[in-house]
């Protein structure tokens, strides 16, 4: 028993030692065994294959297997004014926009509300610098034109934004913008996609301002409201 | 008569059978202490029952704040277990004649706190039904990734290790022979080992997880290891008091003062450890510090722990100030005051002061506060209340096992 | 231990008893000593009262049946085992919620990786896709639970100390973003290393579920993910029958038993049919980008190849499986 007071630090040095080496050699042995995933995804591949959507209508993956479509919802068409006339049943009667224009001289200049008046009184414009008339068609008002000056549909509203708004387009050809409903893997269903003017409204396109919808609520967390 | 009774019982169940029929004999204080005890350890059963049957939302622990009191008081009972092997260090190492006959209430104290670190496991869970999960071979263990494993494993381990030794020393006095050391001192070494890795275990428990940098620290393992050796010593220093006031007999002084020696070094280590962390994290600051700020001084309006931490931090100091009277080495009530102190120092600084704070504010910020709701008082007093009845069983068995060996004078040495 | 009776060592009346005891067992003799009698009585009356304290468990076995107390571990039922288990639970939910629903278990999709994206330029904080979380993963409708919490986070700052889950005002407020924080799914989860019971695992597409029936509510998980990504049960759920999702995962929305653990697990049911997650499709903003990460042509890869990518404290070494970007 002589010995023993001597061997009191090292008694203590393995048993605070033991537990922690033997975790540690176990836990690296494990971490080896991991792949390392991170690795593998920073370099997989690269950024081919951006599906075309000239049409702006459908994509269809290039790849060969068999693959699902991605529908993009579309506007209905030229929009029609309301009018305070009411028909037989009731409705009010709508006219199409060529209705007035054909009759009216554009005005190139315009690029604020307060210069329209009739069916346009009450818009809200807030598009940047851009004149009515870079994207309305002065030749046909029921109908868009591109920057070239070549006519463009209503239907086809992607192809117009696209124009100056072309990283928004890039990132939505990839899924980055304007979300998507349906299948992630085309190869075992559907996607839906909107168009551009289904979230944002041409003439004054700021996502618009939200009220939160839901909150979970959580035991003794002080609703305070924001900050805490 | 020894011999006469070596005749009479020569199986183990039959000796423990008649230690529990001898242990529960006693006078009227004895049964009115006996029946308080129950009767608060019903009420935790019975609060118990009710956060099984309902759910653990009688609890006031929150998504936030997943653990609680619970685990605060098992984060110190891990400490008293692990403080009872205090007494076993120098009686053995050192071969301190005085301090082996004390020994063993080191480790009745210990075999009563690894009983209550178990059940406040088992009380915080939210399935206590599926327990056999966690048992080896028929369950499913993450072992050795999973430090609750470890802990599983080495706490049982260390009641195992402390029954046999207990045991053993208890059956050899009563059967009149004398233990053979090849039984008992290898797995006292043994329980020395298991003893730190107990606690260091428990401690890793916290500081690995490298999402709560409040407990992410190198210092929380030897942190608990010096509060251990504080709270343990402290408590036996008490029990043994008790004892000589219930019982009437004085001890040596000798076993006292060594334990009183080690908590005054473990109790400076202990603070010194302290102000470094706190130190670090305060020089420092950032978001690290969002957990110490909150549990000092309180933050964005909400002070829930300056109260526990700053009754803590005063019991501390003011106990280890006690401790370094030098009347403290004297029978008195000052070394008395000063164990009460650090044990409800040790046990806010462990439990409420370090476990609570781990969690707010939350891994994204959010301060959600905890105060521990009746059930969790209720249940928590039941574990004690039950320890304290197993606990006193055992040193009931222990003294009555002592004085029959060689009646007077064999009592001295348990009730020393 | 009164006093006085020791002081000789030993108590006549003690030993007295001892040495009638001493022949063989106590109670074997039966010394019917007045002692013995009332230690009798009042272990018969504590073991009543203990009874009596219990009794609120006697409701435990009621709703258990003895099958789902011995069900093992996920990996080890048969496909039979885990039919039995599934009709048994499909009955259950029947007659607990009156919903007829159908659960299945679809496996990983080989060679995929799931990963996520959310965009902190788009993302408005509007909470819808908390509330799709909510519907489409059978959440408790009491607390309105949900695996999503988004943080109204200060522009210029990236420290969720000035961060808050609580507002309730008109969104987006202008000198804020908006940080939707769910599971991560990590490459190196925490959680998994932590659970003593492996409870929690990873799979080989990335998502890491949780075995409902065999976790044992330590919530040591939750103290180790750095994300708040897990939630725990603290009652039974409570869902009117018309609002049960009937289409249920067992590894994913099926409802969840109390005193479990739960957590997201990137709408396995769907996801793995090769369906977009419900908080991705409930996004109005477009912010949620899903896919495959071992598809280099995937949409989460353009976004991973393209913007400015971080993950959160990425300095845990955590690596998750889930990412946030920037526009510009």
């Amino acid at each position: 028993m002589l010995g023993w007071p001597r061997r009191l630090p090292a008694l203590l040095l393995i048993g605070l030692l033991l537990p922690c080496a033997i975790v540690v050699i176990f836990t690296a042995a494990m971490n080896l065994q991991e792949t390392d995933h991170y690795a593998a995804i920073v370099q997989s591949g690269n950024p081919s294959g951006v599906d075309s959507i000239s049409s702006g209508q459908q994509l269809s993956g290039q790849s060969s297997t068999l693959r699902h479509t991605v529908e993009i919802r579309r506007p209905t068409g030229p929009p029609r004014v309301i009018t305070t006339l009411k028909d037989a049943s009731g409705e009010f009667v709508t006219v199409a926009c060529s209705t007035c224009h054909t009759t009216r001289p554009p005005n190139h200049q315009n690029k604020s509300v307060r210069e329209l008046d009739e069916f346009h009184s009450g818009m809200a414009f807030s598009h940047g610098t851009v004149s009515c008339l870079s994207c309305h068609n002065s030749e046909d008002y029921d109908s868009l034109k591109l920057a070239d000056g070549a006519p463009v549909e209503f239907t086809s509203v992607m192809t117009l934004c696209g124009q100056c708004h072309g990283p928004q387009l890039k990132d939505y050809q990839h899924g980055a913008h304007g979300g998507m409903n349906g299948y992630w893997d085309l190869t075992r269903g559907p996607q839906q996609k909107n168009n551009c003017v289904d979230c944002h409204d041409p003439h004054s396109p700021q996502f618009p301002h939200m009220k939160p919808v839901f909150k979970p609520r959580d035991r003794f967390l002080e609703q305070s409201g924001t900050e805490h | 008569m020894a011999n006469s009774r070596t005749d009479a019982v020569r199986s183990y169940p039959g000796f423990l059978w008649w230690g529990l029929g001898q242990a529960t004999n006693g006078g009227l204080s004895f049964y009115v202490w006996m029946f308080v005890l129950t009767a608060i350890s019903l009420v935790g059963a019975n609060a118990w029952a009710h956060q099984v049957a309902e759910g653990m939302i009688l609890t006031n622990m929150t998504d936030h704040v997943s653990w609680g009191l619970y685990i605060a008081n098992f984060t110190f009972c891990v400490g008293l277990a692990a403080g009872g092997v205090m007494m076993v260090i120098p009686a053995y190492l050192y071969d301190d004649e005085d301090m082996h006959k004390v020994v063993i209430i080191g480790e009745a104290v210990a075999i009563a706190a690894i009983v209550m670190c178990t059940l406040s496991v088992m009380v915080d869970l939210g399935r206590p039904d599926r327990f056999w999960h966690l048992i080896p071979v028929i369950g499913r263990v993450n072992w050795p990734v999973s430090m609750l494993t470890w802990d599983v494993i080495v706490l049982n381990g260390y009641l195992l290790i402390n029954l046999h030794i207990v045991g053993y020393l208890l059956y050899m006095r009563y059967l009149g022979r004398k233990p053979n050391p090849r039984w008992y001192v290898p797995f006292v070494f043994l329980s020395i080992l298991w003893a730190i890795s107990i606690h260091t275990v428990t401690a890793f428990l916290y500081c690995g997880l490298g999402g709560r940098p409040f407990w992410n620290t190198a210092l929380l393992a030897p942190r608990f290891l010096a509060s251990a050796f504080v709270s343990g010593p402290a408590f036996i220093i008490l029990v043994m008091r008790i004892l000589r006031i219930t019982t009437g007999y004085s001890a040596p002084p000798g076993p006292a003062r060594t334990l009183i020696q080690i908590i005054r070094v473990s109790m400076t280590i202990n603070l010194i450890m302290l102000a470094s962390e706190l130190f670090t994290l305060f020089y420092t600051g950032g978001a690290h510090s969002a957990s110490a700020k909150y549990l000092f001084f309180g933050s964005h309006g909400h002070f829930g722990l300056v109260p526990w931490i700053w009754t803590a931090i005063v019991c501390n100091l003011v106990g280890t100030a006690l401790f370094f009277m030098p009347n403290a080495l004297e029978r008195g009530s000052i070394r008395i005051v000063a164990c009460v102190l650090c044990i409800v120092g040790i046990w806010i600084e462990k439990g409420m002061g370090l476990i609570i704070p781990g969690f707010i504010p939350s891994t994204l910020h959010e301060i959600v506060e905890y105060t521990p709701s009746l059930v969790e008082w209720k249940v928590t007093a039941g574990i004690w209340a039950f320890g304290f009845l197993l606990l006193t069983v055992l040193l009931k068995l222990i003294a009555t096992v002592f004085a029959s060996e060689k009646s007077g004078t064999a009592l001295e040495r348990v009730s020393e | 231990m009164t006093p006085h009776k020791t002081t000789n060592g030993q108590d006549p009346n003690e030993s007295a008893n001892r040495r009638s005891a001493e022949p063989l067992l106590p109670i074997l003799e039966a010394p019917s000593t007045r002692r013995t009698v009332l230690k009798t009585v009042g272990a018969a009356l504590g073991l009543a009262a203990f009874g009596e304290a219990l009794s609120p468990l006697m409701v435990v076995p009621e709703n258990m049946s003895i099958d789902e107390f011995l069900q093992q571990h996920y990996k080890e039922l048969s496909d039979d085992d885990k039919q039995r288990i599934f009709s048994r639970l499909e009955a259950e939910t029947k007659e607990r919620f009156g919903a007829e629903v159908k659960i299945v278990d679809p496996k990983p999709i080989p060679g995929v990786r799931f990963g996520y994206a959310i965009n902190v330029s788009k993302c408005n904080g509007n909470g819808k896709c908390m509330e799709a979380c909510n519907r489409e993963n059978n959440h408790h409708r009491g607390v309105d639970q949900s695996y999503i919490r988004v943080l109204e986070m200060s522009k210029g700052s990236m420290d969720m100390e000035h961060g808050s889950t609580t507002f309730d005002h008109t969104v987006p407020q202008d000198d804020k973003f908006y940080m939707p924080v769910q599971c991560q799914q990590c490459d190196n989860p925490p959680c998994v290393s932590a659970c003593p019971i492996e409870a929690t695992w990873k799979e080989d597409d990335g998502i890491v579920v949780v075995d409902y029936n065999w976790c044992i509510g330590c919530r040591y998980c939750e103290a180790a993910c750095p994300y708040h990504a897990r939630r725990f049960n603290w009652e039974p759920p409570e869902i009117p029958a018309g609002e049960v999702n009937p289409n249920q995962g067992y590894l994913s929305n099926r409802i969840r038993p109390q005193g479990a653990m739960e957590k997201c697990h990137f709408c396995l049911h769907r996801t793995r049919e090769g369906r977009a997650p419900a908080c991705q499709e409930a996004c109005p903003t477009g912010a949620r980008v899903f896919g495959d990460l071992n598809d280099p042509d995937s949409d989460i890869n353009y976004v991973l190849k393209n913007k400015r990518v971080f993950v959160l404290k990425e300095e845990l070494g955590t690596k998750p499986s889930f990412f946030y970007y920037f526009d510009s």
